[in-house]
């Protein structure tokens, strides 16, 4: 009985091999090919790797914010001296997990680490807790993103509700108490989900906006779909809400973010306040209010792994932002921020931070339809490009595979024709921000999934930027 | 400049509202506007006294939404703002509805489980829960019958509806590419008289602007105005419409753009 798993060692054998011979013969899918042989030898191949660790897995999950945060929490366990994995590639499908895992494996089909800390696409997120059995998950917000392949906002909470409920007994979730969404999860008192939650939440006001956004995906009362009264908001519909109609509010969280304080897009300070009423100074070089929610996940996170504030503190101070996360780039002498947008919730976010935080006169926007990107660009009409043009005097250019739908977009939110300009291939569009970027100031774009892939390779290309890797 | 006042009617913009529908509602109101016709907007939720808005109203908008939202908008729809919408609408007041908008034009909507959800009834159709989602883009060549100058429609379809039409009633169009009212049929939408239903959101009216153009004229009419549009310079619209051609008959093709043209000229698409 406690012989060998041949099948185990013939998975994880045949899944390196396949991976490194992919890797040698440059064919790319290095990231999800091993995971998908080794689980057709396998099928229980993750489920068994994930059991060998000694701290456990923590699955990050949610539609914006689960790279970063989970760079965040890669780097305090770092910090904490754990010896941590996980899938900074992005790869978050069970076959990306299953890879990313394998990779980490001896040869005894052993995982020697203490955590492995994965980032799991928000529809794959109940069967990755299934298999997994992970020690913690993070459950950061529900938006829409990708309607065309989620379908719908309450199709994705759903699935992360049902991912809490399948969690071991002992494990712990760490829930946003801000997003009325994911608070509706365990709100009640006595179930498990209850018990193992942890709410983080932002708590100062000075940090909120004037309002929600225009189209804002949870304005209902997820309970009984009455109006939610808001209070405050902080981001997208996150903030302090109550409904008049059924009673439910925004749940007390256990971990509240307080003092927090924003750089423009460069940096933020905040002050984590635990249940027992101590006080973490915190500064992340990130900008923007999402990404004070971030922090504020990380450090939920990271204190029920057993980290210390201050590992946390020093971690986040010299933290490298994720992929495409506000990266500086240098093109033709001039400096530009490349910044992902790769939905409503994000792409609003981002134009929120730039009509109040931003000093630049030019800021590109790059509109791709791939299949990464999602095909359906409609979502482009629900973000307050109105809010922009208004805010400030602003030259945008135009880009991606759907530029023309963009420009459009662009004249009916009141830009005029000789604020657009219309540069459809990234290193025109680079071009032009170079051309028209104040010095000293960088200049934002903001991209979609497969625009921020060809930017990157544009700028690689022209030696201006170089490969773009995580610190892991 | 005339003096030209209309009503439009969106019915339940905030459970309705979807796939970007907000800027169906921006294209009603840009297109009137630069013709100096006032649009004023006025939204008819599930309260109990929106009903009273729909007599004043000259046309009427309802968009897409999500499957829970669409059992408690028809209730609403149909019981409660049934009676008043229907005269309306036979007075002439355009009533354009999209994705589920579209579904509750029609006598009913039989769900996966077997209930059924009442529409009403104003085009000849019903429609069925499908097991899976008909999803990407959809290029439609117009029915002829509406006239319209350049009669290839483009937009995103998101369904799992199956939308079966009466013998008798005439699609908005025949599809070139995608799925359509069934994924068979080869038809897309219906329209009759001052109704008209489809799949194509993106959204449809900013690249459609042919059809914001139909439901303005049909407004003026109901409003006993003379229903003739002054042209407008749709080179914008017709770039985005032309690109979004192109992405639909060559989804996988890296972008070259340079067809349609770089700079801001007119029609762009060369
Ligand atoms: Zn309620």
């Amino acid at each position: 009985m406690a012989g060998p798993d041949l099948r185990l060692s013939a998975a994880v054998g045949l899944g390196k091999l396949v991976g490194s011979a992919s890797r040698r013969l440059r064919l790319g899918g290095g990231t999800t090919l091993p995971g998908d042989v080794a689980r057709a030898i396998d099928p229980r191949v993750l489920a068994k790797l994930a059991a060998s660790l000694t701290g456990g897995t923590v699955l990050v999950t949610g539609t914006n914010g689960k790279t970063s945060t989970a760079a965040m929490l890669r780097a305090i366990a770092g910090t904490a001296g754990w010896r941590a994995g996980g899938n900074p590639s992005g790869s978050n499908l069970v076959f990306g997990l299953t890879a990313a895992t394998l990779d980490r494996a001896d040869r005894h089909c052993r995982v020697p680490l203490d955590w492995m800390i994965l980032e799991v696409d928000e529809l794959s997120a109940p069967q990755a807790v299934a298999e997994i059995q992970p020690r913690g998950l993070v459950v950061l917000n529900a938006f829409r993103d990708q309607l065309d392949r989620s379908f719908e906002v309450e199709q994705i909470a759903s699935r992360l509700e049902s991912a809490v409920n399948r969690l071991p007994p002992t494990s712990f979730w760490v829930g946003n108490a801000d997003d009325p969404r994911v608070a509706l999860i365990g709100a009640e008192p006595g179930s498990r989900s209850h018990r193992s939650r942890i709410l983080f939440g932002l708590d100062d006001p000075s940090a909120a906006r004037a309002g929600l956004p225009v189209v804002a995906d949870a304005r209902d009362c997820p309970r009984c779909r009455g109006e939610l009264e808001f209070t405050t908001v902080y981001y997208a519909h996150c903030g302090e809400y109550a409904c008049p109609n059924c009673g439910f509010t925004r749940p007390a969280p256990a971990v509240r973010a307080t003092q927090i304080q924003l750089f423009g897009l460069d940096s933020l300070q905040l002050r984590m306040v635990d249940a027992a009423g101590l006080g973490t100074s915190i500064s992340v070089p990130l900008g923007g209010v999402f990404n004070a929610a971030n922090a504020a996940a990380a450090f939920a996170t990271a204190t029920a792994m057993g980290a210390t504030g201050a590992q946390v503190n020093s971690a986040l101070a010299t933290f490298q932002p994720a992929f495409g996360r506000s990266q500086l780039a240098t093109w033709k002498g001039a400096r530009v921020r490349l910044m992902l947008a790769k939905n409503p919730a994000g792409m609003g976010e981002n134009l929120a931070s730039l009509a109040t935080l931003d000093a630049s006169p030019v800021v590109a926007i790059a509109l791709n339809d791939g299949i990464a990107d999602g095909r359906d660009i409609s979502w482009i009409w629900d973000v307050d490009l109105e809010g922009l043009a208004r805010a400030r005097r602003l030259t945008i250019v135009a880009s991606g595979t759907r530029t023309r739908d963009l420009v459009l977009r662009l004249a009916y939110a009141g830009f005029e024709p000789d604020r657009i300009r219309v540069c459809p291939e990234p290193g025109a569009a680079l071009d032009a921000l170079a051309e028209m970027a104040t010095p000293g100031v960088p200049a934002p774009a903001l991209l979609t999934y497969t625009a921020m892939l060809n930017w990157q390779r544009q700028l690689v290309r022209s030696g201006a930027s170089q490969p773009f890797r995580e610190a892991v | 400049m005339s003096s030209t006042r209309l009503v439009l009617g969106w019915l339940y913009p905030r459970e309705m509202n979807l796939y970007g529908d907000r800027g169906n509602v921006l294209a009603l109101t840009h297109r009137a506007e630069r013709r100096g016709l006032h649009l004023e907007v006025v939204m008819i939720g599930l309260e109990a006294e929106a009903a009273s808005l729909i007599p004043a109203c000259s046309g009427f908008f309802i968009g897409g939404g999500q499957d829970l939202d669409q059992v408690t908008v028809a209730e609403d729809l149909v019981g409660r703002k049934g009676p008043s919408l229907t005269t309306a609408i036979s007075k002439g007041a355009p009533l354009l509805g999209v994705c589920a908008g579209f579904q509750l034009l029609g006598s009913h909507y039989l769900t996966q489980e077997g209930t059924s959800i009442p529409g009403l009834g104003l085009l000849p159709m019903h429609t069925v829960a499908g097991s899976e989602r008909l999803v990407g883009n959809l290029l439609v060549e117009a029915d002829p019958g509406l006239g319209l100058r350049a009669p290839l429609l483009v937009g995103f379809e998101n369904h799992s509806g199956r939308t079966e039409l009466a013998p008798g009633v005439t699609p908005l169009g025949r599809v070139v590419r995608g799925g359509g009212n069934t994924g068979h049929s080869g038809f897309e939408g219906a329209w009759c008289g001052n109704v008209l239903g489809t799949y194509l959101h993106g959204p449809l009216l900013p690249k459609n602007p042919q059809l914001a153009d139909w439901w303005l004229g049909a407004a003026l009419a109901c409003a006993g105005e003379d229903p003739e549009l002054a042209e407008l310079d749709d080179s914008l619209e017709e770039a985005a419409r032309v690109e979004a051609i192109a992405r639909t008959m060559h989804p996988d093709r890296a972008p070259r753009l340079r067809l349609l043209g770089r700079g801001l000229g007119p029609r762009g698409a060369g």
